[in-house]
């Protein structure tokens, strides 16, 4: 079985202003990076924009018009000293939400195996009605929703490896009994959310990893913390927040991940996916800021996925 | 904790402070003499001192645009609340 990779132009357009980290040189780094030979199997899929009501099951209705009303006709508007909005926003964050809900009907229905979705903003700091940490719509949350309430799965997981806490996704769901969610992440680091004590009702389990701490304090955490928790959950679906920042190259944070502990994450998850939730996996880009550790480590995450 | 995605050592200067460095940084990958690895990581460094310079910039701009406002109104400078 194939895997899907859903992407589309208009994440390319999301103009953050000259040298923002959250760059459209990320993305192009990412889906240069797919262009190879080893990746010449990946089905390819144009991302649509999301629906507004798929949107509206992680953010409230007014959070959703007045964040796309703020897209400014020309120039930049700012969220925060963080979180930029230019004209081009509005379509990119629509697609890279519409990608991941469009992913998870893929893989439900049988499409491929699992996919990835190569989008930009980013999207797991933003809570239901918190734009911030460069993302817009937590896109990860609305493909969770989409296979919760489109679906009627009764476990979905999401597995976030991003360098930053998940606090976004964390407040979503940290309620909500059917949703898991797991977050390794370098702690003390922005958003400052994620230790060890937050445990939502049950379903939340956080993994802070200290600054310079590299693939040994991962893989254990990982290994001890994050996996056992996700097993015993049994998700008939796995999302992953698939973030590169704790790669060592990265520039924003301090950890010494290389491309082989994100293979090796990935075929962790993919073992899990394929005990519980019939090897259904769906992964979307969060951070990652130094293009080439980016583009090799998306590279190392797809082929696991494709090694599936 | 930490209120932007910033690294905290970069967050914490002021505009000053990361304009100097920033022209250090523009100085020393001008002369060439760098490894690759550390002229990347000089760029980078100096990508993130660029826009905190001008993050600083855009909170000095709401400040002075709200004093004009106060000024063609009524005389009061509360500053704006950005956080």
């Amino acid at each position: 079985m194939t895997t899907l990779l859903f992407s589309h132009k208009a994440c390319l357009a999301h103009d953050t202003g000259s040298h923002h980290p959250e760059s459209p040189a990320r993305l192009a780094a990412v889906l240069d990076g797919l262009s190879g030979a080893a990746f010449g199997k990946l089905d390819r899929r144009q991302a649509p924009e999301a629906r507004l009501e798929d949107i509206a099951r992680a953010h409230p209705r007014a959070f959703v018009d007045a964040l796309l009303d703020a897209v400014p006709k020309q120039g930049y508007a700012a969220l925060d000293a963080d979180t930029i909005l230019s004209p081009g926003s509005g379509e990119a964050a629509l697609r890279a939400a519409g990608a991941v809900a469009a992913a998870v009907d893929a893989v439900m229905a049988g499409e491929g195996a699992n996919a990835f979705c190569a989008v930009r903003p980013p999207g797991h700091h933003t809570e239901p009605a918190h734009a911030m940490g460069f993302c817009l719509f937590n896109n990860i949350a609305i493909g969770a929703q989409r296979a919760r309430q489109a679906h009627g799965l009764e476990r979905v997981a999401v597995v976030d490896f991003d360098v930053h806490h998940g606090n976004g996704t964390q407040a979503i769901f940290e309620a909500d009994a059917h949703v898991f969610f797991a977050s390794t992440h370098q702690s003390p680091l922005y958003p400052g959310t994620g230790a060890r004590s937050e445990r939502g009702v049950g379903n939340v389990v956080n993994a802070p990893l200290r600054p310079n701490a590299g693939s040994r304090e991962f893989r254990q955490a990982f290994g001890e913390i994050v996996l056992p928790a996700l097993e015993a959950f049994r998700p008939e679906l796995i999302l992953v927040s698939a973030g590169f920042d704790a790669h060592r190259a990265d520039p924003l944070a301090q950890l010494n991940l290389d491309e082989g502990d994100f293979g090796w994450a990935t075929e962790r998850i993919l073992e899990a996916a394929s005990r519980h939730a019939k090897g259904r996996v769906v992964s979307s880009l969060e951070g990652g800021y130094d293009l080439n550790a980016l583009a090799a480590s998306a590279e190392a995450h797809v082929a696991a996925l494709m090694a599936a | 904790m930490a209120k932007t995605m910033m690294p905290p050592d970069i967050a914490k200067l002021s505009f000053e402070d990361a304009l100097k460095e920033l022209e250090d940084i523009v100085r020393r990958l001008e002369t060439g003499n760098a490894k690759l690895d550390d002229a990347l990581g000089a760029y980078e460094r100096g990508a993130l001192l660029k826009q905190h310079c001008e993050s600083k910039l855009r909170e000095a701009q709401a400040r002075v645009d709200k004093i004009v406002i106060a000024t063609d109104g009524k005389p009061t400078t509360e500053p704006l609340a950005l956080d």
